[in-house]
């Protein structure tokens, strides 16, 4: 909706100019038929200025005449004298008139000879309003001669015309009533331009409304009303116009720059129209300095950016700024009206009120049409704001649309992920049970690696007391047969001494000699102690071997009454020489103690393996095995009252101790203080399990360079018994 | 062969095997018995033997470390492992480290074992032979050099040809003869190692 109302306005402001025009044309409709081309002109140039009336006659051979209805003079600092004739026989009621309100100043003198009869005064300089046209009165007498001196900073255009007095009053009426319009249009668009340019609040339209007020202003200047506003001040009448002219051009350049940006279309130019804004800006500062033919030169001079606004207009237009095309056809009306103008001036144009209009119209269809194209421009930045606004929204609809869409997909991979997360779920349930199964092959191993140990220590304290028992066994026999050998040889020669045949002396000797021989009191003692020996090592096989019975089935997972006592006595005897000859190890068990529902194997192993890591950790502090101490020691604590009744046997050593680390670690699984392949890290985790599972209690105090203590506290209760009857 | 006593050392910690060892090869060998690794180290400085036993698993020290500490100053003596379990630990060390002749397990066979002591022996003979042998090549080859020297500043000094020819043979029937000699005893040598 906001696309539409150029068309409106447009329509509107047409109207308005058709208007306008129409009524212009109506009112200067009179003037056209009284053109007096009976006035003869000859003009003096007073260089100075100096000429006093009554020299003037003096010099009437330097007299120039003056062509032309529009007579120019051109811009020169000089003062003109000119001799008006031809106005002889003409009505009373007549008139001359001097219509260009620029003219500074105009002074009328009546001469007759070198005598002045009278004077009048007007011109710009001289600001009374009534004199925009001023009249002047004809000689009575026929023969007194009319002169004018004119002066004036701006073209010296002297439309000197005879006119009937009632006809003035009907000009005057008419060309205010023309400002009048014209001022009224100026306004309507400066109001609507203001309004438009505080609600839209683009710069362009406050260039654009400057550009209004100043050309408005101008036109006002030209047609001499500046000095209804400002009254009768010399210094302005003559700059006002200067003043003006440059204030428009300067606020044209500075529109032109924003509105056809310039920068961004054709940045080559702004050089260019930097340049014509240093012109007219010199041109303000000359007007102000009071140097008004400088200024109004710097002024034509900035004229220039009438074509350059064309052809950079055009360039624009070219390179796709689309406004720029009102933009150019306003500035090509404005050139046409002040060419119009110029060629009026300089008598090309007929003076009639016709051309006259050209220019304030010019200046109203470009004012017009700058309008047009800057609603225009704001339709189109609106359009384009329009687009961007529609393809944010588009765009913001599509994010919608993509959102849902990635929550859907979200949702769906939640979904996998879900699903994936309970197969994965699954496959860990069946890798932690491949781990159980792991784990449980893992304490097999530990167990047969016990196993070995226990068959080692077995095999070297069984074979030592075999070993003695069978080497002393043949030692004895042959001991045995040596002394009956003796004994032989002794009896025979009893046997023939008591037959008293001879030579039983001889064989007595011999026997004797037998005895002394083979060593007999040797031999006898040799046999008592091979025999000692047999006895001995035979009481020593019993004892490991009942050892042995303790442990029950190695594996055995069944419940057994057994005294730790023994269990552990069996343990020490088993690790045996590889455990005694490496560490003194003293044992203090208390023998009557309570037997124990228990599973013996997999508490021997228990024992085994605390003994050894102990006589280790004694290793490695120690080089002397002297010094190595290891203590087991088993107790009853009872404290009925308490309700305690345990069983607590302490394992400890003088070994190298342990960290605070390590203690904390030292039942976690595969963790391990030996060198890599040397243990499995299992031992105690392993224990810790069997220890578990007969409710018993381990606690390790160690202190690092002083030693381990292990303390196992084994509960005597009834629930005790069920539950290792029960596993 | 065994015209010589054969000198045996055994070292155990269990007193019982020490006194059936010696009970069993008192009549073959002299045997001397010890229960502390010290004690038989400075019996080895203080006599010759010809054959040392040692028990594998003892307080302290094992068989093995035993040999490896006796091996810089005894190196002719034979050394023989005797335990009731060995490990295959065990048993590389006796081998790389100790560089035990022989291996015996308890309990032994006594016959077996006197063999073993008896091969022993031979093999402390051979080495102390070998060496001995070596030192007598030696020394007889430092003396022929010696009279050629001497003959050849003889010669130099003008002495008279004749007498030094006559003490060049001299010199070469008492080389044949040193030949013949060592000829004879790698001959033993060998026959002995078949």
């Amino acid at each position: 909706m906001g696309v539409r109302p150029i068309y409106g306005r447009m329509r509107g402001w047409v109207w308005i100019a058709l208007a306008f025009t129409w009524c212009l044309q109506g009112c200067s409709e009179g003037a056209t038929e009284r053109k007096v081309d009976a006035l003869e002109l000859m003009a003096l140039e007073d260089v100075d200025g100096t000429l006093r009336p009554d020299e003037v006659h003096l010099r009437a051979q330097l007299l120039q005449p003056l062509e032309g209805e529009q007579p120019n003079l051109g811009m020169r600092n000089s003062a003109y004298w000119v001799k008006v004739s031809g106005w002889q026989g003409a009505p009373r009621n007549a008139r001359i008139i001097l219509d260009n309100p620029t003219v500074d100043s105009i002074d009328a003198v009546i001469l007759d000879g070198p005598r002045v009869l009278g004077r009048q005064r007007s011109g710009a300089a001289y600001g009374k309003t009534e004199d925009l046209i001023p009249t002047f009165n004809l000689p009575l007498n026929v023969d007194h001669e009319l002169w004018f001196r004119v002066r004036s900073t701006k073209p010296l255009v002297l439309p000197f015309t005879l006119t009937q007095v009632d006809r003035v009053k009907t000009m005057r009426v008419q060309r205010d009533l023309a400002l009048a319009l014209y001022t009224g249009i100026v306004l309507a668009i400066l109001i609507y331009n203001c309004f438009l340019a505080f609600s839209t609040g683009q710069q362009a339209y406050f260039s654009y409304v400057l550009v209004v007020l100043t050309v408005g202003l101008v036109q006002w200047s030209f047609n001499g009303y500046d000095r209804l506003i400002w009254g009768h001040i010399p210094w302005l009448a003559r700059n006002g116009l200067t003043i003006m002219g440059a204030s428009s051009g300067l606020a044209a350049l500075i529109f032109a720059r924003e509105f056809l940006e310039v920068r961004r279309y054709t940045p080559k130019w702004n050089r260019w129209i930097q340049g014509l804004l240093v012109i007219y800006a010199s041109a303000l500062l000359a007007a102000l300095l009071n140097q008004p033919l400088l200024a109004y030169n710097l002024v034509n001079l900035g004229a220039l950016s009438a074509p350059a606004m064309i052809v950079l207009s055009l360039i624009s237009w070219r390179r796709g700024n689309t406004s720029a095309l009102w933009f150019f056809v306003a500035w090509l009306i404005f050139l046409v009206a002040v060419t119009t103008q110029a060629l009026r001036d300089f008598g090309v144009l007929p003076s009639t009120p016709v051309t006259a209009l050209f220019m304030p119209l010019g200046t109203v269809f470009e004012m017009l049409l700058l309008s047009f194209a800057l609603g225009n421009r704001i339709n189109l930045l609106k359009r384009s704001s329009d687009a961007a606004n529609a393809k944010a929204l588009a765009a913001s609809l599509e994010n919608e649309r993509i959102v849902k869409q990635q929550n859907a997909e979200l949702e769906m991979r939640v979904q996998h992920r879900t699903e994936a997360l309970g197969q994965a779920n699954a496959e860990l349930s069946g890798a932690l049970d491949e781990l159980k199964g792991a784990q449980d092959q893992l304490i097999q191993t530990e167990k047969l690696a016990s196993l070995g140990q226990m068959t080692a220590g077995i095999a070297h304290e069984l074979n030592n007391p075999i070993n003695y028992v069978q080497s002393n066994a043949t030692s004895l026999r042959r001991d045995i047969e040596e002394l009956i050998e003796i004994v032989d040889a002794y009896s025979e020669a009893f046997a023939a001494m008591a037959e008293g045949a001879h030579g039983a002396q001889a064989m007595a000797e011999a026997a004797a000699e037998k005895s002394r021989k083979l060593d007999l009191d040797f031999l006898k003692e040799e046999s008592r102690q091979l025999v000692a020996g047999i006895l001995e090592g035979a009481d020593r096989t019993t004892k490991i071997v009942g050892g042995l019975r303790v442990f029950g089935r190695m594996d055995g997972d069944k419940p057994v009454k057994a005294s730790l006592a023994e269990l552990l006595e069996a343990s020490i005897t088993v690790l045996g020489n590889r455990a005694r000859s490496k560490a003194k190890i003293e044992v203090s068990l208390q023998q009557d103690v309570p037997e124990l529902w228990c599973q013996s194997g997999k508490l021997s192993q228990v024992f085994m393996n605390i003994v050894v890591n102990a006589v280790q950790a004694t290793e490695s502090r120690w080089s002397d095995a002297e010094q190595r101490i290891v203590r087991v020691e088993l107790k009853h604590l009872m404290a009925m009252g308490e309700g305690v009744n345990t069983l607590e046997v302490r394992v400890q050593d003088n070994g190298t101790g342990m960290d605070e680390e390590t203690r904390q670690r030292v039942f976690d699984p595969f963790y391990t203080t030996k060198d890599v392949g040397k243990g499995t890290g299992l031992g105690l985790s392993i224990v810790k399990g069997i220890l578990d599972d007969h409710g018993a209690q381990v606690e390790v105090e160690s202190t690092m360079g002083d030693g381990t203590t292990f303390i196992l506290t084994f509960p005597i209760t009834d629930e005790a018994q069920t539950k290792t009857e029960a596993a | 062969m065994t015209e010589e006593t054969i000198r045996v050392l055994y070292l155990d910690d269990e007193e019982p095997n020490l006194f059936s060892f010696k009970a069993a090869f008192r009549r073959d060998f002299e045997v001397h018995t010890c229960n502390e690794p010290h004690k038989a180290v400075r019996m080895l400085d203080d006599a010759e033997f010809h054959v040392v036993l040692s028990d594998q698993r003892m307080p302290r020290i094992s068989g093995v470390e035993f040999f490896e500490l006796i091996m810089p100053d005894h190196p002719d003596v034979s050394r023989v492992l005797v335990t009731g379990y060995a490990d295959t630990d065990a048993v590389v060390d006796a081998i790389n480290k100790g560089q035990v002749y022989r291996f015996v397990s308890k309990p032994w066979n006594e016959e077996e074992l006197r063999n073993v002591i008896k091969a022993g022996y031979d093999l402390n003979r051979s080495r102390v032979n070998n060496a001995q042998e070596g030192q007598q090549v030696l020394a007889a080859m430092d003396g022929f050099v010696g009279d050629l020297d001497r003959l050849t500043a003889d010669l130099n000094s003008g002495h008279e040809a004749n007498n030094v020819a006559q003490e060049l043979s001299l010199l070469k029937g008492r080389m044949m003869e040193e030949r013949i000699r060592y000829g004879r005893w790698v001959e033993l040598q060998n026959s002995r190692s078949k």
